[in-house]
């Protein structure tokens, strides 16, 4: 795995380098407060989730690999997992108007292009290879933290039916990841 | 190489999606710390869905450093032997990312003598132009758990470092300089200070002087 800047700051910070950490932070503050952000959609509640995040990321540093990933997709995958957790901690969503809402935000941006690479794109065209509701769906699982009962929502589908979409959709993209 | 799809593969992806609610969630998260295959299998997961991670758009994040700082490090770094024996203010961030080379000799402007003050160590040190090399005259290496690190005090600012020094000296190109600057050594842990501050005794300290 190449080396990024973000993959050697986290190295610097398992060495508890305090000046690494805060360069963490100004190099990838933003694009972890994006994905909060997205995934929580409540601005003060996504800030207090950051600060979550980077006490974490500190006190976790030592557990990156850079041999299995790049440092912003360790720290990312941290990120959507803190925010989920806190979603579902939530009520469930149950109302249409508030599905409808959700949906929308779940094409692809144009910022994909810029960072994509090698993996983006794999994962773009085993996308393809699935049916767009169910692509959708996954997307909307990953990139929005909706819970099979929102897709279920969402999707005006019974839940029994989404559970089979998404293992289906899973099996298919593995095939596909892994060819 | 596709192997069969299971119940746990299912767990793992649910897990990584996230589309499950929280007592499966914790379920998984136990599972993963005491089943390293299937901790595997969702790191597997995490890397097959992290192409989809630039389609989180960043946004603008406040500085909430000072909040993030003050929950992990409830009390300020201590720096007292500094302050005794530098007047030093209180701590300052240092980015100081020092590359070392083989030490190669040239003809200095300003030199220092880094007298020792612990451990019978001391270093002679030369800038020439805005590169300093800086080699060990006295004294053996840390222990095992230890480093030592170079520092440069300006006037009565905090300690700068330059980085953990190579056994027996080094090289590297210094920006800010002058006569009358401080170049000190102390004793860190391995890999150097963990805060950005010096930590631990002055073993050698001298003033650059015209050569």
């Amino acid at each position: 795995m190449a080396s990024d800047v973000i993959s050697d700051l986290l190295v610097s910070v398992a060495r508890e380098d305090r000046a690494a950490f805060r360069e963490l932070y100004s190099v990838a503050g933003s694009k972890l407060m994006g994905v909060l952000l997205r995934i929580l959609r409540d601005r003060t509640e996504a800030e207090d989730a950051l600060q979550d995040l980077f006490t974490r990321v500190w006190l976790k540093a030592r557990a990156y690999d850079p041999a299995r990933g790049s440092g912003l997709s360790w720290m990312a995958a941290m990120a959507r997992n803190l925010a989920i957790d806190r979603l579902r901690a939530r009520a469930p969503l149950t109302d249409d108007d508030s599905a409808l809402e959700l949906v929308a935000d779940t094409s692809p941006r144009a910022e994909a292009q810029l960072i994509a690479k090698g993996e983006a794109r794999r994962i773009g065209e085993c996308f393809d290879t699935l049916e767009p509701d169910r692509a959708r769906a996954v997307r909307g699982a990953y990139l929005d933290g909706h819970s099979y009962q929102d897709l279920a929502v969402i999707h005006e589908v019974p839940i029994n039916t989404m559970r089979t979409w998404l293992r289906r959709s899973l099996i298919r993209l593995r095939e596909c990841m892994e060819a | 190489m596709t192997s069969h799809f299971d119940d746990d593969d299912e767990m793992a992806a649910e897990y990584v999606l996230g589309v499950t609610d929280i007592a499966a969630r914790q379920a998984a998260e136990a599972r993963a710390k005491r089943d390293p295959a299937f901790a595997a299998r969702i790191v597997d997961w995490e890397v097959h869905f992290s192409g989809l991670n630039s389609e989180f758009a960043s946004v603008p994040a406040p500085d909430l450093m000072p909040q993030i700082e003050a929950r992990l490090f409830p009390k300020a770094p201590k720096t007292p032997r500094w302050q005794r024996f530098w007047g030093v203010g209180p701590a300052v961030a240092v980015l100081a990312v020092a590359a070392w080379f083989a030490f190669v000799p040239g003809a200095p402007d300003l030199t220092a003598t880094l007298a020792p003050q612990a451990q019978g160590v001391s270093y002679q040190a030369a800038l020439t132009g805005s590169e300093l090399t800086i080699t060990r005259v006295a004294g053996a290496d840390a222990d095992s758990t230890h480093d030592y690190e170079l520092w440069i005090i300006r006037g009565k600012d905090a300690p700068v470092s330059l980085g953990v020094l190579p056994a027996e000296g080094g090289r590297l190109t210094l920006t800010d300089f002058g006569e009358g600057m401080v170049l000190a050594v102390t004793l860190e842990p391995k890999g150097g200070s963990p805060t950005g501050n010096p930590t631990g005794p002055i073993v050698a300290a001298g003033p650059l002087t015209r050569a």
